[in-house]
């Protein structure tokens, strides 16, 4: 058992080391990492009284987990790619320094589950009475944020280096870059390992079944559409989308496919509606399903009624799209940063593409590398159209439908804390 | 077209003859007329050398007669025989050897296409279904469905003397859940070690963006998933995903190298435990628990697995050394490249101690790659090997000889023929 503490205290040391050393000089923005501004203090507030509510935080970057052997040796291999500019040391970073919002949705889930309480029959055993969640509930937070750090290692610290094998390079096979992508992908797949696990011992088919949809829906989200050499994506050709509006009769009846049954895949006809469309679609399948679906989850292991579980699927996931708004509202909120990057399929600019699609040629830059795109220029653009309120009454609408379900679960400390969760967001 | 299926019929004919012999126990002996000709074609496309006119079964036959293996105790007979309706005297029945491809015919012939059929349901984009379609051509020996599909019906008649179709179709998907698991493995694999072919074709990472290719493995994970849990059967799930665990826990041991020689050894074998194994042994395992089977079963259907995925992996990694790359369908000397020290090698450092520092540096230095592979030759490293092969087999036998006779438990005796004497 000592030397688990020692070989911790290492590691941590180790993950010290590789912060120090990082040779970038400012952190990019990644419209999957969403990163937080130091200044909502008001958030960060809301989140810490959430936490004493629930208990002990319960991220599975907690101590325990970090002092499996796995993790060790993870983190060991990570280190030498200390002084490299592999985007796994800036995720690796941002993941355990970062001010994300990682650990943050296993909270949500959790306070959920508190929420909506059990019914009858579950079994003493099975109850952290002090919590007020199930044990079986609080495994399924740590699933959730597992399945998303997951997803965001093998999307972002994974290289696309497809061009470099074409030309006929012979990459070494102990250099830097697909040394990177070799630890990026196997760290991905012991999380997804993990998460499959813990997963399978809840010994319950249908959460299994449930939450692997929400898994297939984000691997989903990674193809839609245009993408640079590094699989950023880019928003839909106003030219091209216009063509297909009109090789497409029926429209209107396409419905949200998920208000019939959610574990069907997507259709992404839905995205011609309009800017408002592709946006919720990319955004449902990237993060929206996962939230949502998890907070069914946690009411199916509570055995409560399919129509409580519905609640908390459209309340999980109308919270992360309006969680998503709010991060796509950051940058506009100040002077774009020397050197900082925009998400081009955030809400402002594809509202702003619907207003004047001449700021398009500048996106089509984008089309080979996103970095080759004027971002000083289309923040300029969108500043002055009207993605920025557009992106606003999204951002409410969106509140609005979480508070509406929110408040068909009875009043308690919970839903109290999510309340003020939702109000932090919101406010700015 | 139709002459080859004229012949396949027959040859299935002669197949089922022989099993409801054996079924009944029959000491009467009929000659059989063999031939081998194929109705298991796979579809073709530009990519793939069409292999026509060939069972798999008749490959691995003409590659027993090429083979210089040494003689074993299992009986290698290919005889050659007359028609089916002369009465000869002939030697005891255990002579006459299955071919377990066209004994589940049934199952296994619309496998991949049930696959891609999955694949297809789970999502509307068309390049994520290229993608996480490519490995499912048909092209692959399909040898973990056809192991746990043969474990799983020999069960059934161990246990009820009959295949309850609806316990048949739940064990065709686990034999389809494993095939997928291997084969998301494989995609990330591919990525991970940059390789150019695979199967006779550009490997996965060299035709799309690598970013893509990720996801599409973590597509095909989760359609698995999907499917396991439509099982219905806690513990089968639990089985099948500890085994994501262990094959990335054995990709994540192959990235260290040990000192000592002892504890190399045990670090291989580990290795090759999680690597290929255990998906195997726990398929079995799952087949034989959604059969009802009881736990003396259950663990006799998951050793014989383990002990068959290693000697796979053990023979694997010994014709690396032996065998061409086109024979193959990927590079050869592929292991020593990446760095990997494999049994033949591992043997041959006891003989040739120079070896050790190569080992420790992975044979990244020049001339390191040609040393090893000219050294591993000049040593017994490769016997050695092809003995431990050869000893899990029989240990694979033995436990496969604890079931209730059937042509199904005799396909598992005969598999390890394959098993050991397979040139690709």
């Amino acid at each position: 058992m000592l030397n688990r503490i020692q070989a911790g205290k290492k590691l941590i040391a180790n993950l010290q080391q590789l912060s120090s050393r990082n040779v970038s000089a400012t952190m990019q923005i990644n419209e999957k990492i969403m990163v937080k501004a130091e200044t909502k203090n008001e958030w960060n507030r809301a989140l810490s009284e959430a936490e004493k509510i629930v208990g002990y935080q319960t991220s599975f970057l907690s101590l325990r987990y970090l002092l499996s052997d796995e993790v060790t040796n993870l983190a060991l291999h990570m280190r030498k790619l200390v002084g490299s500019t592999h985007p796994l040391v800036s995720t690796g970073k941002s993941l355990i320094y970062g001010q994300n919002n990682m650990q943050t949705w296993g909270l949500i889930v959790l306070l959920v589950s508190k929420m909506a309480g059990h019914a009858d029959g579950i079994l003493e055993s099975e109850q952290d009475k002090s919590a007020g969640v199930l044990m079986s509930q609080r495994t399924l937070a740590e699933v959730v944020e597992m399945v998303r750090t997951a997803n965001m290692i093998h999307s972002s610290g994974v290289l696309n280096l497809q061009h470099l094998q074409k030309s006929g390079n012979d990459l070494s096979f102990d250099s830097d870059l697909i040394f990177g992508n070799k630890i990026a992908l196997l760290g991905g797949d012991i999380l997804l390992g993990n998460a499959s696990t813990q997963m399978a011992q809840l010994k319950n088919q249908e959460v299994v079944e449930l939450m692997c949809t929400a898994a297939r829906d984000i691997s989903d989200s990674h193809f839609i559409g245009d993408r640079d050499v590094q699989n950023n994506p880019l928003p839909w050709d106003p030219v091209k989308r216009a063509e297909e509006i009109r090789n497409t009769t029926d429209i209107e009846s396409e419905v949200q496919v998920d208000e019939i049954d959610n574990k069907q895949p997507f259709n992404l006809r839905l995205m011609l509606g309009g800017p408002e469309s592709e946006w919720t679609v990319r955004h449902t399948l990237a993060n929206g399903t996962l939230l949502g679906k998890s907070c069914q989850s946690a009411l199916m292991l509570a055995k409560q009624p399919v129509e409580l579980q519905r609640q908390a699927y459209f309340f999980g996931k109308h919270l992360a799209l309006a969680w998503q708004a709010s991060m796509d509202l950051e940058p506009y909120k100040t002077e774009l940063p020397l050197g900082h990057k925009l998400s081009l399929i955030s809400a402002p600019i594809l509202y702003h593409l619907q207003y004047d699609a001449s700021i398009y040629d500048e996106i089509k830059k984008g089309m080979e590398s996103v970095d080759d795109v004027n971002y000083y220029k289309i923040h300029k653009e969108v500043s002055r159209g009207p993605g920025i309120e557009r992106t606003k009454e999204l951002q409410s609408k969106h509140t609005l439908a979480a508070m509406t379900e929110l408040y068909k679960f009875p009043k308690s400390d919970a839903r109290e804390a999510l309340e003020k969760i939702i109000l932090a967001m919101q406010e700015d | 077209m139709s002459v080859s299926s004229s012949r396949a019929a027959s040859a299935r004919l002669v197949q089922e003859k022989l099993c409801n012999l054996l079924f009944n126990n029959q000491q009467k002996c009929v000659t059989v007329k063999r031939n081998f000709g194929s109705t298991y074609l796979p579809q073709t496309n530009s990519f793939m050398k069409i292999y026509q006119g060939t069972s798999k079964f008749g490959s691995f036959i003409n590659g027993i007669k090429q083979s210089q293996a040494s003689s074993t105790s299992i009986p290698q007979h290919s005889r050659d025989y007359s028609s089916v309706h002369t009465q000869q005297p002939a030697g005891p029945i255990r002579e006459y050897k299955i071919d377990p491809y066209m004994l589940l015919e049934d199952e296994l012939k619309y496998i991949f296409e049930d696959i891609r059929q999955e694949l297809h349901q789970g999502t509307n984009q068309k390049e994520l279904i290229q993608i996480a379609e490519y490995y499912f051509d048909g092209q692959g020996k399909a040898l973990r469905p056809m192991v746990t599909l043969l474990m799983g019906k020999a069960i059934n008649y161990h246990m009820y003397r009959e295949n309850n179709p609806r316990t048949v179709d739940a064990q065709r998907k686990i034999a389809m859940i494993a095939e997928m698991i291997h084969s998301a493995s494989l995609i990330h694999d591919d990525v991970i070690d940059q390789s150019f072919s695979r199967r006779g074709k550009p490997s996965v990472n060299v035709l799309w963006n690598h970013k893509k290719v990720t996801q599409a493995g973590d597509y095909v994970l989760a359609i698995a998933s999907i499917m396991l849990s439509r099982l219905k059967h806690d513990e089968v799930t639990l089985m099948l995903s500890a085994v994501l665990n262990d094959l990335v826990q054995g990709e994540f041991m192959q990235l260290g190298a040990k000192e000592t020689e002892n504890e190399r050894f045990s670090h291989y074998f580990t290795k090759t435990y999680r690597k290929t194994a255990s998906l195997i042994a726990n398929a079995c395992k799952g087949s034989a628990t959604i059969a009802g089977a009881d736990a003396p079963i259950v663990e006799t259907a998951f050793l014989y697995g383990k002990n068959l995925g290693l000697a796979f992996q053990f023979v694997d990694d010994l014709l690396d050394f032996v065998s061409s790359s086109e024979t193959m369908g990927k590079p050869a000397a592929a292991d020593l490249k990446l760095g990997l020290a494999t049994a033949p090698v591992l043997f041959a450092c006891e003989k040739y101690p120079e070896l050790n520092p190569m080992i420790m540096r992975r044979f990244k230095e020049p001339g390191d790659v040609e040393k090893a592979f000219e050294l591993v030759h000049k040593s017994q490293g490769l016997e050695q090997t092809r003995f431990l092969a050869r000893k899990h087999c029989l240990e694979a036998i033995k436990l496969a000889n604890k079931l209730a006779e059937s042509p199904y438990q005799k396909g598992l005796t005969d598999i390890m023929d394959l098993v050991l004497n397979r040139m690709k």
